[in-house]
């Protein structure tokens, strides 16, 4: 490498220019491509990389004009708090849960559907699943607060109640053990229609000889479902659940805007917690909540490489 | 070639997209500050002031004229000309905005504040932190001062050295028990008739059970409010007070002046078990629990009384006005096919003369930022320009009290009608020249403009100019008011109390949920927060006691 | 055999009206109950009390004209920078010869699995002079990787010969990429820039977070202050609290449920023209 350090250097020049040349040669064709990328990578810096930077608070105190460096105390504290690991747990059950739910329902949804004959109802019914995904979550909870009340207004429970189906109204959204079913159920609501879409897709390019060639085998509907059907989801279903399975810690809104302190306990999830103790304490430490953060961040590098992984496995590709 | 040039030009039109909406896009906020002139003397060129709700003078609202005329007589009075800037936040957040913006900002940046508004218990978590100037001195020596009708208010702010980092312009005010008076009819009851607990109690029943509102269905409740207590804010108990009694859930100084946790004392599982009680009495709306003040209120005097309430305790004086305006305009009606009227609750005899009664809050406060440069010079100079001038008995303080001139008042002579075509609420009223008058609110052209931010009973210098507005309603509250409230007990501050008190009032707020609608009993609320938060509660006890000393 | 199946479609069609009617009645309970000026209680689906008065009350108002008009430009301006960079970066991205493209793509791929978090995202914004702006919901949304990789899944569905053609006559990358790749793409632009729009339109959190001054703020962030404050103006129409939160409802969902007919048709074609895969 460094045998000529002074003289022949046109002979240097060349055996150190050979290799550059290749890369260059290679690179050449793509400048177009590369100046293309420019401005996507310009955005991804400032909007994803600088932010990085701030993770050094992780290891600061940072309250008001007050901020220095304390190691890994933030860490300490984190772990022996009694909340932080509640929320934690919740943030797992409910994202999980409601990725799995979801997943299954719009996967029932769509093979059934897509059985169904007459092409205006299936249309119909699409149209009418997809809706709810294109209202907000703000919108979604407002709804549901509004219908759920305990009070004299709320009109499922008095619809209940006159019924005479039952003779107290119910804390839907109050109670440990109804919030979590509750939160499914609307998110069911909100969400499984779109969740049809991708499998729709999948379902369209399915070879219809595979099932021609069923029925000549005498398969009846069920069994090409089971047999036709079913294998050709399998892959999306997988896909789906990767791509998901990363951005389960990442659930905040749908849980913001639904609880409250009552059902803390049952429905608290790291991101609120984070935001609680960043924007509603009167002087919050910048230092802890964003260790919080960046906790939440290594526990999902950790998930998407595992799914990473589990990709490359199942399909021979990685998830990008 | 030709287009890779224009991959180039997209890229860079791209970026320049991003710097116009970097620079563009804020809020158009200048940086404040000021200049040296060549006499040494710091000049404030530009103030910027972060305040809540209390400007009732907004955006919408005539806040231009009112920025105007200010800026047009401060300058006149400080001798050279200044720009005021005014940032008004959403109150929901208040505190965690300013706590934001303090934190990440520092004096002379765009939006960080000169001077703010601070609640009492903002003011003893904030005052410890240097960010906030002294202004002792400053207040001592102000030229206001001779006129001061109520001075301890602004001397109970002061630390024990005599430090005195916020500034209280007028008194605190606090919440009386408000009563539909159609309502107190239609179940044949009087307020003289309630005297005790449990008189209030069974007309919270009656109004429950008992149809008050005649539609033939028992939808109705007994009382609203913002909260079983409002956990997050002193006095905490003022919302329900006939409930909470003599308890307290928070540090206090007891009759011996000895610090205590009241949430901790035997009076809070005795008010739970009140509240459990009532709410399972289903006396109480459960919209309690979730309940803002404004969705509180705003349900209170709705069009649609068939789901109401009978009770809510509310802000003195001026509510009053505005809570009767406001169930006007909705036509809310008793079963005579009248406007219903609102009559006030005298103290019941558990709380009459204790804090547990209507409670006269710590004033909120303005503040000033301090630079930390050693210097005084800027922040004397915010003193002269805001809180000087704010109470001059004259042009300036007209102006906070009641806004712009021509916009919310006038002394001109004028005529004008509201509620135009409405043949039982259509009102004509009419002025001569010189005569002061408040105007049509530009928000709601069908009732009188009220007030801006400082209410002119409460001040604690009066004005000077003899404008008064004599709306009988406002003053009856007042009257009402001070004749039976409280002073309430000072905010209690202390390092331990600073970086707890969110999760205090999460967690209480989450324990007295739970034990007011039977998911714990009370008893069980006040052991859990003892065990959870006993120790931190007895350092705070002790801090508060060591700094009493 | 034949019997069989028509039972089984029966079924299919009970199932699927019951589901739709799960969808559709909450949805057409705040329709109805927005145009109803009594607050209804109770199962009924139509308005007993017809009145425009929640409506008249909202479109009066002048606090809510400046968030509608917020949410529009932050929407349209935000779509547009967020399709130009996802479609450049995922026809970059789809280029598998292309020196460095792996290094580029775990470029992306780390943004998917690490950030920053809340509160050093909070102070990069404040050195922007993003916060307390309504641009930040354009900076935040325009960029969005997972949308830029659904892209560059739609871009392999084009056949590579189409591509090898035009670099046979020449065409540079640029070229190639509005001349060929676009045209071809119109039904993933729309698909995928119809989640843009949906996106920043419903964005509540950031405006939550990021945003203080009234005139900033967007139509949800305004739709929940006031229903979850009653924060509603109870002026001159008479109508119940209720009508007024469920005439809000209405309009802040308003104009998807508008475009949406319109769009579907683009969107179900964009996601199979995606889907379409060797």
């Amino acid at each position: 490498m460094s045998t000529n350090e002074n003289s022949k250097v046109p002979q240097n020049e060349t055996t150190w220019v050979a290799p550059k040349k290749t890369l260059a040669q290679r690179m050449k064709p793509y400048m177009g491509f590369y100046l293309m990328f420019l401005p996507v990578f310009i955005f991804v810096l400032i909007v994803y990389y600088w932010p990085m930077l701030g993770v050094r608070y992780a290891f600061y105190t940072y309250k008001l004009r007050d901020i220095h460096f304390i190691g890994l105390g933030n860490f300490a504290k984190l772990f022996a708090e009694k909340e932080f690991w509640s929320a934690f747990v919740n943030t797992l059950i409910l994202s999980v849960g409601k990725l799995l739910l979801n997943t299954f329902v719009a996967v029932i949804i769509s093979v059934f559907l897509n059985e169904m004959l007459n092409l205006f109802c299936k249309k119909f019914v699409q149209t009418i699943i997809y809706l709810p995904h294109f209202m907000s979550w703000a919108v979604v909870a407002a709804i549901f607060t509004l219908f759920l009340s305990t009070s004299s207004t709320g009109f499922v429970n008095e619809t209940l109640k006159s019924w005479g189906w039952i003779k107290q109204s119910i804390d839907f959204l109050h109670s440990k053990a109804l919030w979590r079913p509750i939160f499914y159920m609307i998110d069911l609501w909100k969400e499984t229609g779109w969740g049809t879409v991708v499998f729709f897709a999948t379902l369209s390019g399915i070879d219809p000889g595979l099932y021609e060639a069923a029925e000549l085998d005498g398969a009846t509907r069920l069994q090409k479902i089971r047999y036709v059907t079913m294998p050709a989801l399998s892959n999306t279903i997988i896909i789906v659940l990767i791509l998901n399975l990363a951005k389960v810690l990442n659930i905040f809104e749908p849980v913001f805007v639904l609880y409250n302190t009552r059902v803390l306990e049952v429905s608290d999830v790291i991101s609120t917690y984070i935001y609680r103790k960043t924007f509603l304490t009167a002087i919050p430490d910048y230092g802890y909540t964003t260790a919080v953060g960046l906790f939440k961040s290594l526990v999902g590098m950790v998930l998407m490489l595992a799914s990473d992984y589990a990709s490359k496995r199942i399909r021979g590709r990685g998830i990008m | 070639m030709k287009k890779k040039l224009l991959s180039l030009v997209a890229c860079a039109a791209l970026l320049a997209g991003c710097g116009s909406s970097n620079s563009g896009g804020s809020a158009d906020t200048p940086a404040s500050g000021g200049t040296t002139n060549e006499n040494g003397e710091y000049v404030l060129e530009t103030l910027n002031i972060t305040v809540d709700g209390t400007i009732t003078a907004t955006v919408d609202a005539g806040q231009a004229e009112f920025v105007q005329q200010w800026e047009e007589a401060v300058s006149e009075k400080i001798g050279h000309p200044i720009k005021l800037n005014i940032t008004q936040l959403d109150h929901s957040d208040y505190s965690g905005t300013v706590s934001r913006t303090l934190t990440t900002g520092q004096p002379g940046d765009a939006g960080y504040p000169d001077a703010l508004i601070m609640s009492a218990s903002m003011l003893r978590q904030y005052q410890t932190t240097g960010l906030l100037w002294n202004l002792a001195n400053a207040y001592d020596n102000a030229e206001f001062q001779s006129r001061v009708t109520l001075p301890s208010i602004n001397m109970n702010l002061r630390t024990a050295d005599g430090a005195q980092y916020g500034f209280a312009p007028t008194y605190g005010n606090g919440c009386v028990t408000y009563i539909k008076k159609g309502w107190l009819d239609a179940v044949g009851k009087t307020v003289d008739d309630i005297k005790t607990f449990d008189d209030y109690y069974a007309l919270l029943k009656a109004f429950t059970t008992e149809d008050p509102d005649g539609d033939g269905t028992n939808k109705t409740y007994g009382v609203i409010a913002a909260g079983f207590a409002k956990l997050d804010e002193a006095p905490y108990i003022n919302y329900m007070p006939e409930f909470w009694q003599g308890a307290y859930p928070s540090f206090y100084p007891n009759k011996d002046g000895v610090w205590v946790d009241g949430f901790a004392e035997d009076a809070t599982i005795d008010a739970l078990k009140r509240l459990n009680q009532a709410y399972k009495d289903g006396i109480i709306d459960p919209d309690t629990e979730e309940a803002g003040t404004k969705q509180a209120r705003e349900k209170f005097f709705s069009n649609d009384q068939t789901t109401s309430e009978g009770v809510f305790t509310y802000w003195a004086g001026t509510w009053l006005r505005t809570l009767t305006d406001n169930m006007n305009k909705n036509e809310v009606k008793n079963q005579n096919g009248e406007l219903e009227e609102l009559v006030q609750l005298p103290p019941i005899k558990e709380i009459k003369d204790t804090v547990g009664g209507y409670i006269n809050r710590e004033a909120p406060t303005w503040v000033i930022t301090d630079d930390g440069d050693g210097n005084d010079a800027r922040e004397q100079a915010i003193f002269d320009a805001l809180f000087e001038t704010m109470l001059d008995g004259d042009k300036v303080q007209t102006l906070w009290t009641y806004g712009a001139e021509g916009v919310h008042w006038s002394t001109e002579a004028e005529e004008f009608t509201l509620n135009k075509g409405d043949a039982e609420k259509e009102k004509t009223y009419t002025y001569e020249a010189g005569q002061f008058h408040l105007r049509p609110n530009p928000n709601d052209p069908n009732s009188l403009w009220k007030k801006n931010h400082l209410d002119a009973v409460l001040v604690i210098a009066p004005l000077t100019n003899g404008f008064v507005d004599n709306d009988p309603l406002i003053q009856e509250g007042n009257a009402f008011f001070t004749a039976n409230c409280v002073d309430a007990y000072p905010a209690a501050s202390s390092a331990t109390l600073t970086d707890y008190e969110a999760d205090l009032a999460e967690a209480k707020k989450a324990l007295v949920n739970k034990a007011v609608v039977g998911e714990i009993t009370p008893e069980e609320a006040v052991q859990q927060y003892k065990d959870e938060f006993g120790s931190v509660s007895d350092t705070i006890v002790e801090e508060l006691n060591s700094a009493a000393q | 055999m034949q019997k069989k199946a028509t039972t089984f479609d029966v079924i299919l069609y009970i199932v699927f009206a019951l589901l739709s009617l799960i969808i559709i009645v909450p949805i057409w309970k705040v329709v109805s109950d927005s145009f109803n000026a009594v607050g209804v209680y109770r199962f009924q689906l139509w308005p007993n009390d017809p009145t425009l008065g929640g409506y008249q009350t909202i479109f009066t108002t002048a606090k809510l004209f400046r968030p509608f008009l917020n949410s529009v430009i932050t929407t349209v301006v935000g779509t547009f920078l967020g399709l130009a960079l996802a479609t450049l970066g995922g026809y970059v991205l789809n280029q598998y010869d292309m020196p460095g493209r792996s290094l580029l793509s775990y470029f992306l791929l780390i943004t998917m699995i690490f950030s920053g978090g809340m509160i050093p995202e909070y102070l990069v914004m404040k050195q922007l002079h993003l916060v307390d702006s309504m641009w930040i919901l354009v900076v935040k949304h325009g960029i969005n990787v997972y949308n830029l990789v659904l892209m560059k899944n739609f871009f392999e569905g084009i056949p590579a010969s189409l591509y090898e053609a035009a670099e046979l006559d020449g065409c540079t990358p640029m070229q190639i990429f509005y001349k060929v790749v676009l045209p071809l793409s119109k039904a993933a632009l729309a698909s995928i820039g119809l989640m843009f729009a949906v996106t920043i339109w419903n964005d509540y959190s950031t405006v939550q977070i990021y945003i203080t001054s009234p005139s900033q703020v967007n139509f949800q962030y305004q739709l929940r202050v006031m229903i979850m404050d009653g924060d509603t103006p109870t002026t001159a129409y008479k109508v119940s609290q209720n009508t007024l939160y469920y005439a809000s409802i209405v309009c802040a969902i308003l104009p998807f449920m508008v475009a949406y007919p319109f769009l579907q048709k683009y969107f179900v074609t964009g996601i199979n023209a995606g889907a379409v895969k060797e």
